[in-house]
């Protein structure tokens, strides 16, 4: 579903992201774990379009997203670390603007029941967006990708400045979407997140992709002992 | 098409829930529309004056009693242009050249040589109206309540979502100037319905024959400047790297092509091409009537060779064998001698002017404020060649004036008779009452094909510049 292959991005002589190669599948949730700088936001930029690679390709479900940037984008679903919506509408009039952006059309009613199902209160869903914590912009943001059916969810580290119980909340549903097959890659400097939630971890340093591991075949131990070696290296 | 509506919806959602945006524009339109009030009550009063006024001076001609007709033409009569109700929109230069002028024999009054007393840079810039409001003002009002239009999405991250939704840079730019534009609409519509509800009124008194067609005109005008102008905004929003940034530019455009062009378009037309001193203006005038133009003689000569043409004519050897009275003849052409000597020295005078105009005609295609302040003043008959053509059919009125006068008195006294010869009020009445009408918007508007092109071009060129963005840089 997501594929880089030689994903190179250089700004100038400083090379941001370094013949990136990965493949994530659907079902899969790919965690990209490193310091700042690594290249993390960088691959979800490349990924989004907002930045054209120096070289090599960015594929959303076998397309290149700067020759099908309105196509691949019909795919997928952007969370960043700190989702901003509009401030004077509330979260369902946010949702039905975005949704209406992405060429969904669904009713008001099915549009409170995605935000209800994603974990917004109630109470909140017809006020105001000013008054949301952080946790419930995510869930809108959550909300909007189960609207438009995203085959794709980009996440720029997304649980960042969260409290634990929003932080689980939020991977709980990421699970959820993982169920639907939905393909996910998030940046994330979250170990136990990324341990937690992913299926698969690269760990990147530098621009370059250091090592890429299963889960389920690694524990929180290892996984930690293994990135704070490449850290130090 | 969708997008830009849903672009344009959220707009107009998100400012419609801000207190202090509808603040602000309730009281613009509170203070516009105080304005047409008052400026309504300002213009009825003005318009009752000149009505009376007009009235008054046209029964002490009728009742001016018997004379000899050229004491008539030298008792003379005022005539008054009236005020249309488009003028308490844009005074335009009303205000500089003045609403009346003094008809008698010999000489045109004062009035039409007003602009060359006072043809300084001042009269450029007119004066605080509901048109400046709009040309100055409003577009203020629009750059503070565009800069942050793209900026603040960008600082605050929301233009991440909405281009990850897959929407077009060109869509979002577009709803934004189409949410922008509507609002701009609200200060704007509200104005005009009532200017053009009050406008009925002056279907009463004619001058302006078509003021509903140039009322709807004024409003197409300044629509386009509105779009112009929001467009241009939200343009520099999207092109800037942040809100300082965006607001500087805005308001250096501003500042350059609403103050100091039109500034420098005056000063520059006037040092290009300076127009001739009063003094001298009038001693050429006078010195041509007294020597001729182009080798016709002094006037003694003139006046000479005019006797021993009459004298030839008719076969006769002295002036009080003509069956006319000469000095009659003799006084009507010194009139169409000084009025060749007039229209020549006029006609310099007005192509000096017409350069100067040119210079500010030219520059509306680098500042939109000059080509609508030209067209709002031509469209409210206040412009300068509304003044021309009221100077010129008072002109023309009072030649005839004259004319009737001179005729009647070489028809109907006999050479050497003055005093004893009395006109009554059958020669006072065959003078109709002067009635001003200007000419038709379409005509005014062929004046100023210029500012027409140039605001086209520029409504033009902000809808290139809406087509152009394709991605955003530092998103």
């Amino acid at each position: 579903m997501l594929e880089a292959i030689d994903l190179t991005k250089k700004y100038g002589g400083f090379t941001a992201l370094d013949s990136l190669n990965l493949t994530v599948d659907e079902g899969d949730i790919f965690c990209l774990l490193g310091a700042n700088g690594a290249g993390k936001s960088t691959t979800i930029n490349l990924f989004l379009n907002f930045i054209e690679p120096t070289s090599g390709r960015a594929l959303i479900n076998g397309l290149d997203v700067t020759e099908h940037a309105r196509k691949t984008k019909q795919w997928l679903s952007y969370i960043p670390e700190n989702l901003q919506l509009y401030k004077n509408l509330t979260g369902l009039e946010n949702l039905e603007f975005f949704c209406g952006l992405g060429g969904v059309g669904q009713d008001r009613d099915a549009l409170e029941s995605l935000l209800l199902k994603s974990g917004l209160q109630k109470d909140f869903v017809h006020q105001r967006v000013d008054r949301y914590s952080k946790g419930m912009r995510q869930k809108v943001g959550i909300a909007l990708a189960r609207a438009k059916g995203a085959k794709v969810l980009l996440l720029d580290e997304p649980t960042s400045g969260l409290d634990p119980k929003a932080s689980n909340e939020f991977s709980e549903l990421l699970l959820e979407m993982k169920d639907q097959k939905v393909a996910t890659l998030m940046a994330t400097h979250d170990l136990f997140r990324a341990k937690d939630t992913g299926t698969h971890i690269g760990i990147m340093k530098e621009g370059t992709l250091l090592e890429t591991m299963e889960t389920s075949e690694i524990s929180f131990n290892d996984l930690e002992s293994k990135y704070l070696r490449h850290m130090h290296a | 098409m969708g997008t830009v509506f849903l672009m344009a919806s959220k707009e107009i959602k998100n400012m419609a829930r801000q207190r202090t945006l509808w603040t602000l524009l309730g009281v613009v339109i509170g203070l516009m529309l105080l304005g047409l009030y008052t400026g309504h009550q300002v213009y009825r009063q003005q318009k009752l004056m000149v009505d009376r006024a007009s009235d008054q001076k046209r029964t002490e001609w009728l009742e001016q009693g018997e004379k000899h007709p050229h004491i008539a033409a030298h008792y003379g009569t005022y005539v008054f242009k009236p005020k249309t109700i488009l003028s308490l929109f844009d005074h335009g230069l009303d205000t500089y050249t003045g609403t009346s002028v003094y008809l008698e024999a010999h000489y045109p009054h004062e009035f039409m040589f007003r602009p060359v007393q006072g043809y300084g840079g001042a009269i450029r810039f007119g004066e605080l109206t509901a048109a400046l409001v709009l040309q100055l003002l409003l577009p203020l009002l629009i750059i503070f309540i565009t800069f942050q239009s793209f900026t603040k999405e960008r600082e605050t991250g929301t233009l991440r979502l909405l281009i990850s939704q897959g929407v077009s840079v060109r869509s979002i730019l577009m709803g934004k100037v189409v949410a922008f534009t509507l609002v701009g609409f609200i200060v704007l519509t509200p104005f005009f319905i009532g200017l053009y509800l009050l406008s009925g009124e002056e279907s009463e008194n004619q001058v302006i024959t078509d003021v509903g067609l140039r009322t709807v005109l004024l409003f197409g005008i300044y629509a386009l400047y509105l779009f112009v102008f929001t467009g241009f905004s939200v343009w520099v929003s999207l092109k800037s790297s942040s809100a300082r940034n965006a607001l500087l530019t805005l308001l250096t455009f501003w500042m350059v092509t609403g103050v100091i062009i039109p500034k420098t378009a005056a000063n520059f037309g006037e040092t290009l091409y300076p127009l001739p001193s009063m003094k001298a203006f009038k001693e050429g005038i006078h010195s041509d009537i007294a020597n001729g133009m182009d080798g016709a003689g002094s006037r003694l000569e003139r006046e000479a060779r005019l006797k021993e043409d009459y004298l030839a004519h008719y076969g006769v050897t002295s002036l009080d064998q003509l069956p006319l009275n000469f000095e009659g003849v003799r006084m009507q052409e010194g009139e169409e001698y000084s009025n060749k000597v007039y229209d020549a020295h006029n006609d310099k005078l007005y192509a000096r002017f017409e350069e100067q105009n040119r210079i500010g005609s030219l520059l509306a295609f680098v500042a939109p404020y000059m080509a609508v302040r030209n067209l709002s003043m031509a469209m409210a008959g206040t412009d300068w060649y509304s003044f021309n053509d009221f100077t010129a059919k008072t002109e023309t009125y009072r030649r005839n004036l004259i004319r009737t006068m001179n005729r009647d008195m070489a028809e109907n006294s006999r050479y050497g008779e003055f005093f004893e010869y009395k006109a009554d009020e059958k020669l006072w009445e065959s003078i109709e009452d002067f009635r001003y009408v200007s000419f038709t918007a379409q005509r005014a508007l062929s004046f100023y094909r210029a500012e027409l092109l140039a605001l086209t071009l520029w409504v033009l060129w902000i809808l290139f510049l809406m087509t152009i963005p394709r991605k955003i840089k530092n998103l």
